[in-house]
């Protein structure tokens, strides 16, 4: 039976990166009411590499570990690289999250290629 | 460590110690099957403790001892109940698929059997539920057809804790030539339970929500006439439930059902008194929560309450945490993430579903365990919101 990892609760119990960028360079927003999500990511970019990732979260333990662990990858990575954090890389970080929390879970990863499609509108 | 604090005692309770000791000696000195009682003294200690059991039961909840029959329990009770009765009284009586009146926010022990009778051909109406949890007779009266058979409503919900008026559903079932069952799992030695009183035919318990055993429950047959046997055996149970007596799950069952009945005045006045103060005090400790269902027509052990900008999920583990046991919807849904189907059928949204939980006492809830919850969730939900 799944369950939560140790370490998946420890982030959950302790997120990092928690709050907002003021003027960032991109944000990523996602509302969705049947998983009582509301979730806005912001992402500081300069020279190419982002700089900084927050992010403010209503939703559910998977979620809040996920954006957790990926706020804490993104700092020097360049937008191409940021692009390759998917979910099972993001799942092995947090020991292995239930499949089925995946579903919501997913939605960090989503939240991070919204705020880069902002960025990019914005730059190009 | 700290003494763990909970409050998940509507999915199950722990076994009393006086319950056990009853049981011990049925699994190794007196372990004869009571099925041998004519020719053996040994058989006959073990069928006269199922006997003394099922008067225990039958005095709990006023019936006559040959009206309990003994079950693995409560999911099994409402199988039996749905399917044989509403097979029954199809082939024999009407001779044609009958219909079973229920409602949408029952254990899915009922919705699924009810769907497993649509599926089979028999017709079903899932009664609809209230803002206060409450089932409407009125609403059961609408419902009825001449080819209803049976009526199927909870005695009191097991996530809101709402109690139902089924005497009075009781009586528009049988004014329509129906008759009526009570899913009293949830009310059983916590709140009066008379089977004449409530005028049910049939009556589901299981003994481990009232400090007993797994798998041992009860279904309250008044007429044997009037359904199919459900597992078909032996000759146990008047024939109407085969299989070797569970006679250590029974005599604890019996046992609780003694101490549930000797317990309870005192434990109605005590519960009702701290889930109040629970509630009271996580009132003052934190803003926007909301009681799901009737606050009145409620059991005592039952606290459900809203509290907005909140995901039930991340709440309950970061509780579990600091030693907290409490729940969302039900146990037996616990690894869904869906919104639970009883807050949906009493009007909340997805998104209020999701941010409800369910606090529920017991026999081992004392003062000092609600003062810590109380103590501790308010910071808990101040951690959650303080991310959105």
């Amino acid at each position: 039976m799944d369950k939560y990892s140790r370490v998946t609760i420890r982030e959950f119990m302790s997120p990092s990166n928690i709050g907002h960028i003021d003027d960032p360079s991109g944000t990523g927003h996602i509302t969705d009411n049947a998983d009582a999500v509301e979730l806005t990511l912001f992402i500081s970019v300069d020279a190419g590499r982002i700089t900084d990732a927050k992010y403010r979260i209503a939703g559910c333990t998977a979620l809040i570990a996920t954006l957790s662990v990926l706020s804490k990858e993104l700092p020097g990575k360049t937008i191409d690289e940021a692009l390759t954090l998917d979910m099972p890389y993001l799942s092995g970080l947090l020991e292995g999250l239930p499949e089925s929390k995946w579903r919501c879970a997913r939605y960090a990863v989503q939240a991070l290629h919204l705020a880069i499609e902002d960025y990019q509108s914005k730059t190009s | 460590m700290e003494r763990i604090v909970y409050l998940d005692n509507a999915a199950t309770t722990p076994v009393d110690a006086a319950v056990l000791d009853e049981m011990k000696p049925f699994f190794i000195e007196q372990f004869a099957n009571p099925m041998t009682y004519m020719h053996s003294s040994a058989g006959d200690v073990a069928q006269t403790a199922v006997e003394e059991a099922r008067g225990r039961v039958a005095s709990l909840i006023g019936s006559k001892p040959e009206q309990v029959i003994f079950t693995s329990g409560g999911t099994e009770s409402d199988n039996w109940v749905l399917k044989g009765t509403v097979e029954r009284a199809s082939r024999e009586r009407l001779h044609k698929p009958g219909h079973l009146v229920t409602a949408e926010f029952e254990h899915h022990a009922i919705l699924h059997s009810a769907l497993a009778l649509q599926r089979q051909g028999y017709e079903v109406t899932f009664v609809k539920v209230g803002h206060s949890g409450i089932v409407d007779p009125d609403d059961v009266r609408r419902a009825m057809r001449p080819t209803t058979v049976l009526v199927s409503i909870m005695h009191a919900n097991n996530e809101i804790g709402t109690i139902q008026p089924i005497a009075d559903i009781a009586r528009v079932a049988h004014d329509h030539g129906a008759l009526m069952h009570t899913d009293a799992v949830q009310t059983t030695a916590h709140i009066p339970v008379d089977v004449d009183a409530l005028g049910v035919d049939f009556l589901s318990v299981s003994a481990h929500k009232f400090n007993g055993p797994k798998g041992a429950g009860v279904l309250f047959i008044r007429d044997h006439a009037a359904l199919y046997p459900f597992i078909d055996g032996g000759g146990q149970e008047w024939g109407l439930r085969g299989s070797t007596h569970n006679v250590p799950g029974i005599v604890g069952l019996g046992k609780a059902a003694q101490l549930g009945k000797e317990r309870l005045p005192g434990e109605l006045e005590r519960l009702t008194t701290l889930r109040n103060m629970l509630l009271d005090k996580l009132s003052a400790g934190i803003d926007r929560i909301v009681v799901n269902g009737d606050m009145k027509q409620r059991v005592p052990q039952n606290l459900n309450i809203r509290i907005e900008g909140i995901d039930n999920e991340p709440l309950l583990l970061a509780m579990n945490e600091a030693g907290i046991i409490a729940a969302g919807g039900s146990a037996c849904n616990a690894e869904e993430t869906l919104a639970s189907h009883v807050l949906t059928s009493i009007g909340c949204d997805l998104k209020e579903a999701k941010s409800s939980i369910r606090l529920s006492l017991g026999y081992v809830t004392t003062e000092k365990d609600v003062d810590r919850a109380a103590d501790v969730i308010p910071g808990l939900v101040k951690f959650l919101r303080s991310m959105a």
